[in-house]
């Protein structure tokens, strides 16, 4: 089972990397985010019941209030930047050149 | 002793000539330049009665030497200023400001007239001044720094009048010369440095004494006379000196006859324990010293300019000044350099005096002929240095030159019919010189038809006086060995070859005077040259021209001085080519392309560094990305 | 029987997530990470936290991932003439990919050849979802105020700007 579970987190957490690395746009990378942050609350989870620590039930709790929070300030920041009229391609902001 | 017990004497002797070069450079050259000599005359004459002072002193037993002022110590070393006042100095010091004071007198009327006339006595000053400088050293980095600025005067000198191309080049030639020579004298200064830690002389002497470190003696012996060899004109390095006679007469007299080429015999005297410590040195010294002497002979007979005549003399001197010291006579070396002092300076400013009758620096022998009776003052002067330098009794010449060839006589081997020829070749070139210029009228010169004058009284006077000392120095010979004896300080006491020492008080210095003397060996070569010369000039008097114009090929064998003045050019051109070569090749375009390459190579590499740093947000998470899970893989293994 | 039924959620969340990454539409990415929280919510219920569980798909999957497809629709996810999917790098794209699979397989590497123990598939003991909520207000509580306080502050993410731009 843990092996299983293991396995999951992995591959979803590598999905959702890849997401986040390899995709142009700026809200497939937040997806992406969102993703890995799942991948993670199934292992945190599994792993609290495995050893009844129910603090580490709360944890999950907390992360996903904060990840839910984040997803939102991404979201409004990216419709900022449409708003400034730069589009949502992350091949277009290159401010940090050089 | 301290400084406070140096007599007043040895200070004006630096003293009087500094305040007269600096009160000439700084208040007379703008203002008045045409009296910077008279302050300078003055400084002469304190120079020189001082030296005679000193000179007293030491006789009477009072040399002395010491430290006067330490200029820089570092650990065990220290360079110090010294005086040593002392046998062999003050003798060669009295010569050479008696000499020199003369000689100035001289250029004062000689270089009337001429733009360059105040920078002429200035540097001729400080010529003075470093030859006092030199012969007052108490240890050799002293002495190797008044040698360095006797060199440099020399090249202000010889280059005095600069828009003469042949001046520039001789002026540069000499220069570079002495300073093949001075870089083995700073070698072994160096070696003595790093083996005895002292270069004051009365110090070395004491460690040579004792024995210390007789493995490096070879090494720092050879070095000195490699050094003396450039400064005195000798075999492998003479070529500097005929060409010197670019600069102006009394530059010729002073320094090239008397006293700059004397340097180099003077650091052997002052060396001499150390070299004749090492067995083979002082027969090598010997033998380059007879070697040049016959050398330069047979060249001087076969020239025409007069100035060059006396220059390969000057050369054949020197080489019997070596001579004497490689057999072990030191005593006579002095002598002899004293004497030829005397004779060589009456002689060039004779030869100045020719060349001022005709209006040009010197006389070519197609320029004059049958002189005697136009020029009569420089006629006598001439002829009595010419007997002197002959070796003919009573001038001062026999005393000195013939017992340097008695010597060598008793020496044995080759040395022996060296010396014989010598005294026939010196005989022979002066009086072929002497005969050329005041006897006969001959029809390829211009003898009379150039209406030679006798220069003025303050151009004869000196010469006169000279001459006079020409005459008459002989009679100091006993003076001059007591001086060197027992004025040596810290002189060794024996030295393995030469048991009997230096001519200390004991071994005889002049030979008895016989009749059988008079007429011995080197009157009968004397008289023998004499002979050759007058039936080559006055019998047969065209012949000097004639052989030339016969055989070309062979005066330009004489012309190249038997092929060393090429072999010597393709040397010097090779060494100019190596230096062009390091100089372009390896510094310009290969050294200074790797440092500029490497400029280029690491902005290279920035340049791909900085592709890292695209602005695309991509990258800079896939780095992210990749970094951290490498990371975590190091950190979780 | 928790075990298959694990397997088939984890199964279905994982080729969801495939499809995620290489859709050409940005709707379809959406819909399939939606796809991909509700199986998480499922594990998570099979795992023994039926609250996260639910907390999980009313949050997660019931609104968060409205807004995102609302955002979604505000910047345009329809593949269009010259819509490209993945972005351009300094170095080939390719490159880009093997490096990131180098890295997950060393990570993979290193924790198969660790070793772990399998503890079983047991189910969660009943009292543990007390403890949790008790957890949440005791120890956690400061954490829980401040996680409180953070949803507040994002509101302030939406506040427009004075000039709208």
């Amino acid at each position: 089972m843990t092996a299983l579970i293991w396995a999951t987190t992995a591959l979803l957490f590598a999905a959702g990397l890849a997401m986040v690395v390899l995709r142009r746009q700026l809200l497939a990378m937040l997806l992406g985010v969102e993703l890995m942050i799942a991948a993670v609350n199934v292992s945190l989870v599994h792993h609290a019941g495995l050893f009844s620590d129910a603090e580490a039930m709360a944890a999950v709790a907390i992360i996903l209030a904060v990840a839910a929070a984040e997803a939102v300030v991404g979201l409004s920041l990216i419709l900022r930047v449409l708003r400034a009229g730069r589009g949502v391609d992350a091949g277009a902001l290159t401010e940090l050149r050089g | 002793m301290t400084p406070a017990d140096v007599p007043l004497e040895a200070w004006l002797l630096f003293a009087a000539p500094i305040a007269a070069i600096l009160f000439g450079f700084f208040v007379l050259r703008p203002t008045k330049p045409e009296w910077t000599h008279l302050p300078i005359l003055l400084s002469c004459a304190i120079v020189t009665a001082c030296s005679f002072a000193l000179a007293a002193r030491v006789y009477s037993g009072h040399s002395f030497d010491l430290n006067v002022w330490r200029w820089a110590a570092a650990g065990k070393w220290a360079v110090d200023f010294g005086l040593r006042v002392d046998g062999p100095g003050v003798a060669v010091l009295a010569m050479v400001s008696l000499v020199g004071s003369l000689i100035h007198v001289y250029a004062a009327g000689y270089m009337k007239g001429d733009p360059g006339f105040s920078r002429f006595f200035l540097v001729f000053h400080l010529f003075f001044l470093a030859m006092i400088g030199l012969l007052t050293a108490n240890n050799f980095l002293q002495l190797y720094l008044f040698w360095e600025l006797v060199g440099v005067a020399s090249y202000l000198l010889i280059g005095f009048w600069f828009h003469k191309e042949s001046a520039r080049k001789a002026a540069f030639k000499a220069f570079m010369t002495n300073r093949v020579g001075d870089f083995g004298f700073l070698i072994a200064l160096l070696y003595i440095l790093a083996n005895f830690n002292v270069t004051h002389f009365h110090l070395i002497y004491s460690l040579i004494d004792k024995g210390v470190r007789p493995d490096a003696l070879p090494a720092i012996g050879a070095l000195l006379v490699w050094a003396a060899c450039a400064k005195s004109a000798q075999f492998p390095l003479y070529f500097w000196l005929p060409d010197a006679m670019e600069g102006p007469t009394p530059t010729s007299a002073l320094m090239h006859a008397a006293t700059m080429v004397t340097a180099g015999v003077f650091l052997l005297v002052r060396s001499w324990p150390l070299i004749a410590a090492v067995p083979w040195l002082p027969p090598l010294v010997a033998g380059i010293g007879a070697f040049t002497a016959v050398f330069a002979a047979v060249i001087a007979a076969t020239k025409k300019d007069l100035k060059r005549i006396l220059a390969y003399s000057t050369v054949s001197h020197l080489g019997i000044m070596m001579l004497a010291l490689g057999l072990g006579q030191v005593a006579l070396a002095v002598f002899h350099l004293v004497v030829h002092g005397f004779f060589k300076a009456v002689l060039f400013l004779c030869a100045g005096n020719v060349g001022h009758a005709i209006h040009k620096p010197t006389a070519n022998v197609d320029e004059v002929g049958g002189w005697r009776k136009a020029l009569p003052w420089t006629y006598a002067c001439f002829l009595i240095a010419a007997l002197s330098l002959a070796g003919v009794w009573p001038f001062a010449g026999f005393f000195s030159k013939d017992a340097i060839l008695d010597a060598a006589w008793e020496g044995g081997g080759w040395i022996k019919w060296a010396s014989l020829f010598i005294a026939f070749g010196s005989a022979f070139y002066i009086f072929r010189m002497l005969l050329l210029t005041f006897h006969g009228q001959r029809p390829e010169q211009k003898g009379l038809k150039a209406h030679p004058h006798e220069a003025e009284a303050g151009m004869v006077a000196p010469v006169f006086f000279l001459a006079l000392g020409a005459l008459l120095v002989g009679l100091l010979a006993p003076a001059v060995q007591h001086l060197v004896a027992v004025g040596w300080l810290g002189m060794p006491q024996a030295l393995p070859q030469f048991p009997g020492g230096l001519n200390l008080p004991g071994s005889p210095l002049i030979p008895e005077l016989s009749f059988k003397d008079l007429f011995g060996r080197g009157g009968l070569m004397a008289l023998l040259g004499f002979a050759a010369a007058y039936y080559l000039t006055m019998v047969d008097a065209g012949w000097d021209w004639r052989w030339r114009r016969n055989a070309p090929a062979l005066e330009a064998v004489f012309e190249s001085d038997f092929g060393w003045k090429i072999l010597v050019g393709w040397i010097a051109d090779g060494v100019v080519s190596g230096a062009r070569f390091a100089g372009r090749v390896l510094d310009k375009k290969w050294w200074d392309g790797l440092i500029e390459g490497s400029a280029d190579a690491s902005r290279g590499a920035a340049g791909m560094l900085a592709g890292c740093a695209s602005g695309r947000l991509n990258d800079y998470l896939w780095w992210m990305a990749t970094g951290a899970a490498l990371l975590l893989g190091r950190a979780l293994r | 029987m928790t075990l298959f039924a694990v397997m088939l959620a984890a199964a279905v969340a994982v080729a969801f997530a495939g499809v995620m990454v290489f859709s050409r539409s940005l709707y379809v990415s959406a819909v399939c990470l939606l796809v991909v929280l509700l199986q998480t919510g499922v594990i998570f219920l099979l795992r023994g936290a039926p609250l996260l569980g639910l907390l999980q798909v009313m949050i997660y999957a019931g609104a968060v991932m409205v807004l995102v497809v609302i955002t979604i629709m505000a910047t345009g996810g329809e593949p269009e003439k010259g819509f490209e999917r993945f972005a351009d790098f300094s170095f080939p794209r390719w490159l880009a990919a093997a490096g990131l699979g180098a890295a997950a397989l060393e990570i993979g590497m290193t924790l198969l050849l660790g070793g772990f123990s399998d503890a079983g598939a047991a189910p969660a003991a009943p009292a543990l979802g007390a403890a949790f909520s008790a957890a949440l207000f005791s120890s956690y509580a400061p954490a829980t105020e401040a996680a409180t306080v953070l949803m507040f502050l994002a509101a302030l993410a939406v506040l427009p700007d004075k000039e709208g731009a």
